[in-house]
């Protein structure tokens, strides 16, 4: 880590026996306890490095290797002996994909579905938390609550009923199907997520907005939207990322014209044998839009906006 | 310029959690602060001072009354309707907006064209010193240059009320004086009607033409800084406003118009007041100290004496009383010494025991 060398061991050298300093007497049982206050925060230091190095290791593997999967022909990953050399790497796989329509239409469908369920979740979310977070009414508690009870069901009890339901009006493999049904499921998160944000707005802020002349709807789309967009950022990428990555309900409530990418690339896998380039294709595909947003919604969640907005 | 009447102005928060009915806010307020005066809501923590104000503002509705502003109806306009500028105790500046535009946000919702809130924006921030900001956003600043922007954003809007909400408790003791200073100049610069809540009765003191006393959602008193000083209307307000804390107890009738401690030597002379018992007040620095004859055990014991440097205040124990004086200097008393207390050259202030309004005598 980088660090100057111990104080103690530094001070212990030049201390005479019979003439010790106040305080060298604590520094020489450290010492002779056999390990030194710093040394045991470098050694503290270095086992917890090594150990996010394994956890990285153990959460990334699998990602790597469908990425070299995606990049290296079946035949030299399978053989007795891997050969990854840099000369091995094809993106044939990649084009094959991007040039076939039967996968192209899936992945339309994914990114229409994930950006309207976004989008409706954001528009009707918005709203709904920032009355929750500003105006005090009967029931604000418990509708919380409430929303958060609809999350603690698992989707499989709902599948079924789900599937009826949507057959029955007519909405089964279709799009818009998929897009109501993802908004009933993100939409309290997304209302739970941005009552936190809004409420952490100091209110003195919308007071002075209001004596500068904004009526509600002005200070919510001048002040509190503002303010909250890193928050409303980061909870409209979750949403669309939970729409986008969905398997189960899309697999439930689609056949073959509404299919999204999840399912598509499920379907690589045949009864008999498993095309393992395409579908690791497929899924690299379908994560990296996944990770190039959640890494910018991290950038936006750390940065605090409301920072310098009252005194401190 | 504007006139702010008051009129029998009540707010009462709905039910509590429980049913009952929550105690008023405030309650049946009735006041007028003139035109370009510089009017203090003084009073302690919860006394209904922000709640008032919130109320001339528009921030708060009225359970009950009338306030006027230059004779015309305001309860029912919206805040940004009423002319007024509201200086928050958190500054409350926009996080989002850089300097400039936080003062500027104001003018621009009410349309004022683009070369006059330039003008404006400049004008304030020169009276403010702030022009080097104009361009940063509000976290890249301190609390004073801060509350320096929240003064300008006031003054930029040039309306003919403003209203302070504790607008100096977050500064540290030295900037809250040298703000306050600048504060005052400002009024009288502008000579705008300015409202200004505070819980610090040296800031009332010293910036206010009046000073509302409240407590418990009450008006105590309303009157000139050296009215509430030197004639509390009550006990409350003589014991609020003043510092060292005035001198408040109960003396019994002793004699036709002299009136004593009990189980004490020590007496006043009030006058007939026709009362057997009353609360009477005394300001530590009129009250003067005497070290008793030799043997003779006098008024009281000093109990402590605490140096300021310029004054020392002396604590002197009466019977089972603490007496304060202010004496000059660092004063010649040490603790265990008899003393005799000199209350000749000082006011003496009465108050009826179970109302705690002012008995004059």
């Amino acid at each position: 880590m980088g660090e100057a060398q111990s104080p103690v061991s530094a001070v212990s050298a030049r201390s005479e026996p019979g003439r010790e300093a106040p305080g060298t007497q604590r520094k020489h049982r450290e010492i002779s306890s056999g390990i030194s206050r710093n040394a045991k925060r470098r050694l503290v230091a270095w086992v917890c490095g090594v150990l996010v190095v394994l956890l990285m290791v153990f959460f990334l593997a699998p990602f790597i290797w469908m990425i070299a999967y995606s990049l290296y022909p079946s035949a030299a990953l399978q053989g007795s002996t891997l050969d990854m050399g840099f000369a091995n790497i094809t993106f044939d796989s990649y084009s094959r994909l991007l040039s076939d329509s039967s996968f192209l239409v899936p992945m339309a469908n994914s990114a229409i579905v994930g950006l309207s369920t976004t989008i409706i979740c954001m528009t009707i979310g918005a709203a709904s938390a920032y009355a929750i977070a500003r105006f005090k009414f009967r029931g604000r508690q418990p509708l919380l609550l409430s929303m958060m009870t609809v999350q603690a069901i698992p989707v499989i009890v709902l599948a079924v009923p789900l599937f009826i339901l949507l057959r029955s009006v007519g909405l089964y493999d279709q799009l818009f199907g998929l897009i109501i049904t993802y908004t009933a499921f993100i939409l309290p998160l997304v209302i739970w997520m941005l009552v936190g944000f809004f409420e952490d707005i100091p209110p003195s802020l919308e007071r002075a907005a209001r004596i500068d002349g904004c009526n509600r709807l002005q200070i919510m789309y001048k002040i509190a939207f503002p303010l909250a967009a890193p928050g409303m950022a980061a909870t409209a990428i979750l949403a669309f990322i939970t729409s986008w990555s969905d398997f189960f309900l899309a697999k439930v409530l689609t056949i073959s014209t509404a299919t999204t990418l999840p399912v598509r690339t499920a379907a690589f896998q045949g009864l008999f044998a498993m095309d393992y380039t395409s579908a690791a294709t497929a899924g690299v595909i379908t994560a990296v839009p996944v990770l190039i947003l959640t890494l910018i919604a991290q950038k936006w969640i750390i940065s605090g906006l409301t920072e310098g907005a009252v005194k401190g | 310029m504007a006139q702010i009447e008051l009129i029998h102005v009540s707010k009462t928060y709905g039910p509590t959690k429980h049913g009952r009915n929550a105690e008023p806010a405030v309650c049946d307020l009735s006041y007028v602060i003139e035109d370009g005066h510089f009017v203090s809501l003084l009073g302690p923590s919860g006394c209904g001072k922000s709640t008032t104000l919130n109320m001339i503002a528009g921030l708060e509705d009225i359970s009950s009354g009338t306030i006027l502003i230059d004779s015309h109806r305001v309860d029912d306009l919206d805040p940004d309707k009423r002319d007024l500028a509201f200086v928050f105790q958190d500054y409350a500046l926009y996080p989002h907006m850089s300097v400039y535009e936080n003062i500027a946000f104001g003018l621009r919702m009410r349309k004022v064209p683009k070369s006059e809130i330039e003008t404006r924006v400049t004008d304030a921030a020169r009276r403010l010193e702030i022009e080097q900001t104009l361009q940063s956003k509000p976290k890249k600043l301190s609390g004073g240059q801060r509350q320096r922007v929240a003064l300008a954003r006031a003054i930029a809007r040039r309306p003919s009320v403003f209203l302070f909400d504790e607008p100096l408790s977050n500064l540290d003791a030295l900037l809250r004086d040298q703000t306050r200073s600048e504060l005052k100049l400002l009024h009288r610069e502008l000579g705008a009607t300015s409202v200004y809540v505070t819980h610090d009765q040296e800031e009332a003191m010293t910036l206010s033409d009046r000073i509302a006393v409240m407590s418990r959602g009450r008006l105590e008193q309303f009157g000139t800084p050296y009215e509430v000083y030197h004639e509390p209307a009550t006990e409350f307000v003589a014991s609020f406003v003043g510092k060292p804390r005035m001198n408040l107890f109960t003396v019994t009738k002793a004699e036709i118009g002299r009136y004593g401690l009990p189980g004490t030597t020590f007496t006043i002379d009030i006058g007939d007041i026709g009362m057997d018992q009353v609360r009477v007040g005394l300001r530590p620095e009129e009250c003067d100290l005497h070290p008793a004859d030799d043997g003779a055990p006098g008024h009281g014991v000093v109990k402590a004496v605490e140096p300021l440097g310029n004054v020392s205040d002396v604590l002197v124990t009466v019977g089972d009383q603490i007496f304060m004086s202010r004496v000059p200097g660092f004063g010649n008393y040490t603790v265990g010494d008899h003393v005799n207390i000199n209350v000749t050259r000082a006011r003496i202030h009465c108050f009826d025991q179970k109302s705690g309004t002012r008995v004059d005598h």
